[in-house]
């Protein structure tokens, strides 16, 4: 049976879902005001430690750095991820289209916590190699549904478009752009929604972050911790993705209602 | 006009478009036909330059295309295909106004002309202007590639089989529609098929090609009356031949005058072709029509003897001299 269908008659879809990206920021905001006064419940995990509240830095302070990275990450990551496969189904670049899907296939089956073993020698410890391995492992979806949304569009179109006399320009821009544009969202939510929990690890290598408490429960051996660091990941990662189902939904009627 | 010399297109090391010469004069429909894979595709898009040719001329107003800035060229020639190639995001007037505002022609005047557009293609403006191309019918959506192909008002017009995914009906009506759209507008028109009798109907110049080579070309007449080789004869329907010549020949131009015998029962009008009073002899069991003008009134007679002979000229002057 097809799921939207039961979804829909159980009114879960449409408006409904309009509210889930502000349910999980609700939550979002709980754990990471609530946490530092939940003594009580965290303790409940772990009676014997002597501290059950994360407090080397607020999880405030956290959820903020943690977002910084993200997003300087995936600023760098769609614009070099489209960016480049916009440029290899051009005319001039095709020949490069093979490099690129592979190198962008590489950069995920190379796991992120070897490039930041790799990484750390050259750039140091810090905010700089976490960056730099979630751009490589962020690359694949984008560069990958870029390519295929471009691919995807009926090749009538584009051969109208250009026997209308649009410029290249003009056909990337108002036809293959547009056409593919729910396709390359797709993409980017999903490099994203992937780099929110793959930035924990940056706390290996002493960048401040999400993963802070996670690391710090694990070498410990205090449950509370990764509690408290998980949770809020997971949270941060649910909002920013139905917050995209959100955007996605509204280019989705977009493209054939103005 | 539109002159093919010696046009050559090669796809690695096949020819799919073999040293071809044409000529379409200024306001003329010129068909092109074949059966699939022919290159009959290759030879329009070379025209637009969709493609670039191998070798020989592709002159247009007497200047080869190379010299055209291929924008510019595009511009203002219309190009109509099968599967329309209507933008799936846009609307049917946005579809339709996309050359003129390539041209910066102003909002108003776009507008103006797209409305214009679709009132002659039968598109009322209220119903179709905001659908999307997945909310028409297959005729709708020719319509609104023909009418996005004629907006900047091009004096010529490329279509690539555009009526071959329809219904044989709607195929029929848009025929007919594109006949009447030509005797008002004059366009230069290169028309792509692959059904003989699509273009039969509507060309005045008709080529037929084969494994990209001109096979055999000239009037539709003309070729009915003298396919040069078996595959032309074959494309023009064997034992049917007979019948499409009569097709394409008007009762008015062979009627004789009334005879002193009585008027015969059945009437056709002057208008028709001699295929549909050969048809109505059949249907009335008889060898004689009267033929009559637009008001009823009668003008002549057809008979079966002169049909024969109309449809065999050839025969027909032998037997005379
Ligand atoms: N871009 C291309 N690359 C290689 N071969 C092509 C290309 N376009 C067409 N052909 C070949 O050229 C021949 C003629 O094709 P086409 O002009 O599309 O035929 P038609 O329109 O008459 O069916 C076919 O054999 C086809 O496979
Ligand atoms: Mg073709």
């Amino acid at each position: 049976m097809n799921p939207s269908v039961g979804r829909r008659s159980l009114g879960l879809h449409g408006a409904n879902r309009a509210i889930w990206p502000a349910v999980w920021f609700a939550l979002l905001m709980l754990c990471v005001w609530g946490f530092p006064h939940a003594d009580g419940v965290l303790r409940s995990l772990e009676p014997d430690a002597n501290q059950v509240v994360y407090q080397r830095a607020s999880l405030a302070s956290l959820l903020l750095q943690h977002l910084f990275v993200v997003s300087v990450a995936a600023v760098v990551t769609i614009v070099g991820g489209v960016l480049a496969a916009i440029a290899v189904t051009r005319e001039g670049g095709r020949d490069f289209l093979p490099m690129v899907a592979q190198v962008a296939s590489l950069g995920q089956t190379f796991p992120p916590v070897a490039v930041l073993a790799l990484a750390v020698p050259a750039l140091g410890f810090g905010t700089l190699p976490i960056i730099v391995a979630l751009v490589l492992y962020g690359m694949l979806p984008i560069v990958r549904n870029t390519l295929g949304g471009l691919q995807d569009v009926d090749k009538d179109i584009k051969s109208a478009a250009i026997a209308m006399g649009m410029t290249p320009w003009q056909v990337l821009r108002q036809v293959e752009l547009p056409l593919a544009a729910p396709v390359i969202l797709a993409g980017i939510r999903t490099s994203v929604t992937i780099n929110i929990s793959t930035a924990a690890i940056g706390a290996t290598v002493g960048a401040r972050n999400l993963g802070d408490p996670i690391i710090a429960g694990i070498v410990n051996g205090n449950m509370a911790y990764i509690v408290q660091g998980a949770l809020t990941i997971a949270l941060l990662a649910l909002t920013v993705d139905s917050l995209f189902e959100r955007f996605q939904e509204r280019l989705r009627s977009r493209l054939y209602t103005s | 006009m539109i002159e093919l010399a010696h046009v050559t297109k090669r796809f690695g090391d096949v020819a799919a478009v073999d040293d071809i010469s044409l000529r379409i004069a200024k306001g003329k429909f010129c068909a092109l036909v074949g059966t699939s894979g022919c290159g009959k595709s290759t030879t329009l898009r070379m025209i637009n330059r969709l493609i670039a040719h191998s070798d020989g001329d592709i002159i247009l107003d007497g200047q080869p295309i190379d010299a055209y800035d291929p924008v510019k060229l595009r511009r203002r020639i219309g190009y109509v295909i099968q599967h329309t190639g209507l933008f799936p995001h846009w609307t049917v007037a946005r579809n339709i106004g996309l050359v003129p505002r390539l041209l910066k022609w102003s909002a108003a005047d776009v507008q103006a002309k797209v409305e214009e557009l679709m009132k002659l293609l039968g598109l009322p403006v209220d119903e179709f202007a905001a659908k999307y191309p997945h909310q028409l019918s297959g005729g709708q959506a020719q319509r609104v590639g023909v009418a996005r192909a004629l907006a900047a008002d091009p004096d010529i017009l490329l279509m690539d089989e555009p009526f071959g995914a329809l219904d044989p009906i709607t195929r029929e009506k848009l025929q007919d529609e594109l006949s009447r759209l030509q005797a008002r507008m004059h366009k230069t028109v290169v028309f792509v098929t692959h059904d003989m009798d699509e273009a039969l109907r509507l060309a005045d110049h008709l080529v037929v090609m084969r494994e990209g080579r001109i096979v055999q070309q000239g009037s539709p007449l003309a070729l009915l009356q003298q396919p040069n080789d078996p595959f032309v004869e074959s494309l023009l329907g064997g034992l049917e031949r007979g019948l499409k010549q009569a097709a394409l020949t008007r009762i008015k131009d062979h009627m004789s005058p009334m005879g002193p015998t009585l008027p015969a029962q059945s009437r056709i009008p002057a208008a028709f072709s001699l295929r549909q009073g050969l048809s109505m002899m059949l249907r009335d069991h008889t060898d004689r029509l009267t033929v009559v003008d637009q008001h009823d009134v009668p003008v002549g007679e057809l008979t079966l003897r002169k049909i024969v002979k109309e449809a065999q000229p050839e025969q027909g002057k032998v037997r005379e001299s």
